[in-house]
């Protein structure tokens, strides 16, 4: 039903789809306000850090449970638009599993029982990415093994929840060489001979390397640079040969990383049949930089302190920065804002703010509207609207 | 039959000279060096020169390699020695080989792969080694201009020969600096039936330094604002010549004649990346 109406659309539209991470409340809100106001199919892609089972200690986002980020998902998404997707579920994905230094079994163990409770609470789409080993280094027969025990794990629980879901294989991580495009192909095939051999759905859609990579803010991959990349294959010779092993593969390709590509490349995504894109951080950082406008706007100077201390000390940056990088502190504590947003002390950073604009300002619909905007950039450029 | 081997050089004797030496020295009898000066200064012109571009707008901004590259070549032709080579190996000065007979490979390259047209040594900073694997050459329909190693038969069917203006004899010289060039090219290329090849039989390393530290010397501008304009002006020249807004709109237009060519040609298809 579900794949029937993306086919359709995309048929119709010869757009790319899009992939929002739902980064904060008003991201969230956001996204399913832009996807009902245009009647647009647009996946939510919650990562297992972002939205995880009340009983494997939820995630960072509002401290949201999945079973309350769905029902709050599908009690606001009047039209049902959103496609409501688990981003990179699989062992050790959440970091829980990491600092307790979990076993494969066990890791994989937790990852059913996320998936369990992500089938159960309504999701459409299960990205199955078992590519994390915290132990070892898997050779690919034994990723494609473990992505075998958790597709048929995750579809029992479909078929026995009766719901019909969605399914996506593949890492960004993988490399751009001809063995690891070989791989990537060998791969595809392994999962389908798997599905079809098992009477399983075949997979909707693959990760495939397309050139975008994400560092501070910027897109910093060969797709979106007009210059060669040093020891990077060119997006340009690269992208048509993932494409081509979709297609014979009939998989869909979604990109990963596509944040803070410029309009011209975005524009482009349709034209090359990349079928979905993911966008994440990049949502969470138009978000944090319009508070941080504002604060600086109004000379809130305490609060902006505050935050910037109580963000850049949260050292979620890490991820994010370049060796050698330029950061300044503040810059690192916008990359990472969207992580704290749920503490008790930016709540009251929030709160106090709130009091000082008394109702000159809506200072949640003031950031919600710049989270739209970011948006909608992808929105327009991706073709969705008509 | 020999190669004309052609380095283009603005106002680096000695990194000029030492490509020269390096090509004549590996590669005695089978090429002819040419050395066109693009603007240099007399008194940096290298002991090799054969051409000297000076008019005043050449010594102020430099030819860069459409118009280095065209000069030259139109040169050859009006010096009747145009038709003596087979091949012309077109070099930036700031190109590095290995000690051995490269202008050879290059040669016997070419006759192995008898519709290539554009025979492109790979540097060793490029992705696209991992790609080519064990066959050392395969087709492309991207590259970049640092080197190439061109067919004279297919610049016969592409050039423009006009006696009182080179700037279009090879190269769209209209496009100054050079972005988006190469595409046109190989587009070119494979539009008249002849391919572009990347080959790791020969490697080459693009000496960036020159122009991060010497751009002073050099008479041009630095690294970062040559990008720039690289950029800038190339997306004009798109834009004006073929209506294309991005470098993907000329991307296609070689992949359009590139996917044509492995249908004529499906021996070929080997190659194909």
């Amino acid at each position: 039903m579900i794949e029937e109406r993306l086919r359709h659309f995309t048929n119709k539209k010869r757009a790319t789809l899009l992939g929002v991470g739902p980064m904060s409340k008003n991201c969230i809100d956001a996204t399913i306000d832009i996807a009902n106001r245009y009647k647009i199919p647009i996946f939510l892609i919650a990562s297992r850090r972002q939205i995880e089972s009340e009983e494997l200690g939820r995630g960072y986002v509002c401290g949201w449970s999945t079973e309350e980020f769905s029902k709050y998902v599908r009690k606001k998404d009047k039209h049902g638009q959103i496609v409501l997707s688990r981003d990179h579920g699989g062992p050790w994905q959440n970091p829980n599993e990491v600092a307790e230094n979990m076993s494969l079994r066990d890791a994989m163990e937790s990852a059913k029982r996320s998936f369990q409770v992500d089938i159960e609470s309504g999701f459409d789409l299960i990205h199955i990415d078992p590519s994390i080993d915290i132990h070892s280094e898997p050779c690919l027969d034994e990723i494609v093994l473990r992505v075998f025990e958790l597709y048929e794990f995750c579809s029992e629980v479909a078929k026995k929840c009766g719901k019909k879901i969605l399914f996506e294989i593949g890492t960004e991580e993988q490399s751009d060489s001809n063995s690891s495009l070989d791989n990537f192909e060998y791969s595809v095939n392994k999962v389908i001979s798997y599905c079809i051999s098992n009477g399983l759905k075949p997979p909707t859609f693959v990760v495939g390397q397309t050139g975008s990579k994400v560092a501070e803010m910027k897109n910093i991959g060969t797709f979106g640079t007009a210059l060669r990349v040093e020891n990077e294959i060119p997006a340009e010779i690269q992208i048509p040969r993932v494409i081509e092993i979709c297609k014979r593969n009939n998989i869909w390709l979604k990109e990963h990383n596509t944040d803070y590509l410029p309009d011209e490349v975005l524009a482009w995504h349709p034209k090359l049949s990349i079928h979905a894109a993911n966008v994440a951080p990049e949502f969470g950082v138009a978000e944090t930089i319009k508070f941080v406008s504002i604060l600086k706007e109004k000379s809130f100077q305490t609060e902006l302190d505050d935050f910037y201390k109580l963000s850049y000390n949260s050292l979620k940056w890490q991820k994010w920065v370049l060796p050698n990088t330029s950061c300044s502190m503040e810059d690192k504590a916008t990359l990472c804002g969207h992580y704290v947003f749920n503490r008790p002390e930016f709540k009251d950073i929030k709160a106090r703010v709130n009091s000082k604009l008394g109702s000159g300002l809506d200072l949640d619909k003031e950031l919600r509207l710049a989270v739209e905007r970011a948006i909608m950039r992808y929105v327009v450029n991706f073709k969705l609207l008509d | 039959m020999k190669t004309a081997s052609i380095i283009l050089n603005r106002n680096l004797p000695e990194v000029t000279e030492k490509l020269y030496e390096t090509i004549v020295k590996n590669n005695p009898n089978n090429t002819d060096v040419f050395v066109i000066e693009s603007g240099s200064d007399e008194e940096k012109l290298s002991k090799c020169t054969t051409w000297w571009a000076n008019s005043p707008e050449t010594m102020k901004n430099g030819l860069r390699f459409p118009r280095g590259f065209n000069y030259a070549l139109s040169k050859l032709f009006e010096e009747k020695k145009f038709r003596e080579y087979s091949s012309y190996f077109l070099v930036s000065n700031d190109s590095e080989f290995a000690e051995n007979p490269f202008i050879a490979t290059l040669q016997e390259e070419l006759e192995e792969h008898p519709r290539v047209g554009i025979l492109i040594p790979c540097s060793k900073s490029w992705g696209e080694k991992r790609i080519i694997g064990e066959r050392r050459t395969r087709y492309f329909c991207y590259g970049e201009f640092i080197s190439w190693f061109v067919r004279r038969e297919f610049m016969e069917a592409i050039i423009n020969y006009d006696p009182s203006d080179s700037k279009e004899f090879f190269f769209d010289g209209n496009n100054f600096r050079g972005y988006g060039c190469a595409e046109e090219m190989i587009a070119k290329g494979y539009a008249n039936d002849w391919a572009t090849a990347i080959t790791t039989k020969v490697m080459m390393r693009e000496n960036e330094e020159h122009l991060m530290t010497k751009a002073d010397l050099i008479k041009t501008e630095s690294i970062n604002e040559n990008m720039k304009k690289y950029i800038r002006e190339g997306r004009e020249w798109m834009k004006k010549k073929y209506g294309f807004n991005y470098r993907w709109s000329m991307q296609v237009y070689a992949r359009i004649f590139y996917d044509k060519f492995f249908d004529m040609y499906p021996i070929y298809k080997d190659f194909r990346v």
